[in-house]
């Protein structure tokens, strides 16, 4: 049974909490990335340890640890 | 509290494409869950108490982050700049002894009574009287809370990022409706979980950036000291000596009493909001855990709501270098731009470009949509449950129950919509709202522990001792709000005494009428036969087993690690 969602089903509720923290930090990352590498970082404290992209970075492996681990018919 | 009347200057700021792309793609993954769920949502167990089948890590995080919106959010954080650490002890000692109770003492006769809400537990031991008393005055608070939650995002959007009152209030209300609707209680927990996700994302980074900005935790507190001129501000328990010695104007017996004991037992063990969440636990030892766990993450929450605040005490700075003054609502001004309550908004601008703002938007946003259909799942069951199930319609069958359950969701939200609309009108409302929870809650606690722990309580004794008092806090709270300073003083002790601090004091009193009233008219009545007392009371029920054979599986064993870290905390930071 997939936990949270119901019997029967087939995605787990941390399935959703992996997914949603991955697909942030897809959007996080890169755009980190890109903001970094072409000097585009918003004008806010501490800009210089480029938080966008390092909080994007843990945001996917937290998400992509979970998705995996959680992914449907593991189980 | 504070955040209930927010009123904030100007626009803060304004999203980026990235900001809204992440706002979302939060919609869009919560409002797939309510349809994904739906298939599972079939019978009352189901849409009521989503089945009973959650594990104690998703009913736990579910039952902490059901109190965590973003009315708290906001409005701690900026308690924590009015009032330092001293709002640290809303989140430990007001709230963890309570819910390691909960879990270890009363969650075995909530879940083997096998009522589906704390109103239905009333009814089982002490009639009807007790929980029509009970139901009613729950369903309506609930309903003008989720009004509140309502009209709190609405405002915080539209000056935070300008956005259209009616805008926010109707995206806020249709989405929830639609998930809660169709996926009962088992949408909004999971909805609960991604939120307290969502929020650690959205506002850790704070408290992070912070920290490195100011040089770690003792220059902080140095920073502090140096800026308001006192060291009061980082400590949880020196200045509690005397009322006039600390900001709130409390004293340490209306902490450890009046908040420690009633405010906090009466919340956590008999606000269904927060019960509902635990009573869908898969058995016994899950549903003891829960809150243990929830205590647990409990725990932390300070790292994100009231460590800000105390940043903002040292770092907020005037484009000129001075120090910028954050002023109560009433005192904003072209000198003074921002209030108390925006603490956690400057805060996230401070740190936060695009994409990381949107994230702590949403975060903010998931807080309150999380709050509303908290609100509005809650007020479904005990309407369908207790109002409509046990005085309109006995004997209709589950599929009718599960059908009334959602139609209950559509109109409770239509009804939060028309509060949300009465607040934007009225903002005192608000206030009342809040006054009217605090009547209910310290004697529904005397009632339901005196219930749960001696047999002699009786069927009267129980009902009259919640109406006495109800009524005296009520009476209490009247006396104060007209009777002046001298009420005040009355109330709560002392002539120093504060606001916050009549709260405390009311709430132990009203608390002790209703046991001292429960207590007395239960001896001159009969009393109930111990056979009918069987899975409702101490002494008269034998536990089962909750399965745990390891010392690693015993929620005692984990409820005793919880306590000495929290001991160790308030050591550490008195």
């Amino acid at each position: 049974m997939a936990e949270g969602t119901g019997r029967g089903e087939a995605l787990s509720i941390w399935f959703f909490v992996g997914g949603l923290a991955l697909l942030y930090g897809l959007v996080l990352t890169p755009y980190g990335a890109w903001a970094w590498f072409t000097h585009h970082e918003a004008p806010t404290v501490l800009n210089q340890l480029h938080p966008t992209f390092w909080w994007g970075l843990l945001m996917s492996i937290f998400g992509a640890f979970y998705t995996i681990r959680f992914r449907p018919g593991k189980g | 509290m504070t955040a209930l009347t927010l009123i904030f200057s100007t626009q803060l700021t304004h999203l980026a494409p990235i900001d809204i792309l992440i706002l979302v793609l939060y919609f869009a993954v919560v409002i797939f869950i309510g349809f994904y769920v739906k298939g599972s949502t079939n019978t009352s167990e189901e849409f009521f108490l989503a089945g009973r089948e959650m594990s104690a890590w998703v009913a736990g995080l579910s039952f902490v982050s059901a109190n965590l919106g973003s009315l708290e959010l906001m409005g701690w954080a900026g308690a924590a700049y009015q009032y330092g650490m001293l709002a640290t002890h809303w989140y430990w000692i007001g709230a963890i002894p309570a819910m390691l109770f909960l879990g270890i003492v009363m969650m075995p006769f909530y879940y083997i009574s096998k009522t589906h809400s704390v109103p239905g537990y009333l009814q089982l031991r002490f009639g009807e009287g007790a929980r029509c008393v009970s139901a009613v005055s729950f369903a309506l608070m609930t309903i003008l809370m989720s009004g509140v939650n309502m009209y709190a995002m609405a405002l915080v959007m539209n000056v935070i990022l300008g956005w259209n009152i009616s805008f926010s209030i109707w995206v806020g209300a249709i989405t929830v409706a639609v998930y809660v609707m169709l996926g009962g209680l088992r949408s909004a927990i999971i909805n609960e979980v991604l939120q307290f996700v969502l929020i650690w994302a959205g506002a850790a980074l704070i408290p992070i950036l912070g920290l490195v900005e100011a040089g770690g935790w003792s220059n902080l507190k140095a920073q502090i000291a140096h800026n308001v001129g006192s060291t009061d501000y980082t400590h949880m328990w020196t200045t509690l000596g005397h009322f006039r010695d600390n900001p709130m104007g409390v004293h340490w017996t209306g902490i450890v009493f009046g908040l420690g004991f009633v405010v906090s037992f009466g919340y956590w063990t008999t606000d269904f909001l927060v019960v509902q969440r635990v009573l869908s636990a898969n058995n016994l030892r899950a549903a003891k855990m829960a809150p243990i766990i929830g205590a647990a993450f409990k725990m932390a929450v300070p790292f994100i709501v009231i460590v800000p605040g105390l940043l903002a005490l040292a770092v907020l700075k005037n484009p000129d270098g001075s120090i910028l003054h954050l002023v109560g609502e009433n005192a904003v001004n072209a000198q003074h731009p921002y209030s108390y309550n925006e603490v956690l908004p400057l805060m996230l601008i401070r740190y936060c470009g695009p994409g990381l703002l949107g994230l702590g938007i949403t975060a903010l946003v998931a807080g309150f949509m999380s709050g509303m259909a908290g609100n509005v799942s809650a007020f479904s069951t005990v309407w369908t449950y207790d109002l409509y199930g046990a005085f309109i319609n006995k004997k209709a069958s589950d599929k009718h129950y599960v059908a009334m359950g959602r139609w209950s969701t559509v109109i409770g939200m239509l009804v939060s919509i028309g509060t949300a609309y009465l607040v934007a009108h009225a903002a005192s409302i608000m206030d009342y709202v809040q006054a009217l929870f605090s009547f209910f809650i310290a004697p529904l606690f005397g009632t339901v522990v005196l219930g749960m722990l001696w047999k002699r309580a009786t069927k009267a004794g129980g009902f009259w001792g919640l109406l006495a008092g109800t009524v005296s806090s009520i009476g209490m709270w009247l006396y104060t709000t007209y009777g002046g300073a001298a009420a005040l003083s009355r109330i709560a002790l002392s002539a120093d005494a504060r606001p916050m601090a009549e709260n405390l004091y009311r709430a132990l009193w009203s608390w002790i009428i209703c046991v001292a009233v429960t207590v007395v008219v239960s001896y001159v009545t009969k009393p109930t036969p111990e056979a009918q007392l069987a899975g409702l009371v101490y002494g008269a029920t034998p536990i089962p087993d909750d399965g745990a054979t390891t010392l690693w599986q015993k929620p005692i064993f984990w409820a005793v690690v919880v306590i000495i870290v929290f001991f160790i905390l308030n050591i550490v930071f008195f």
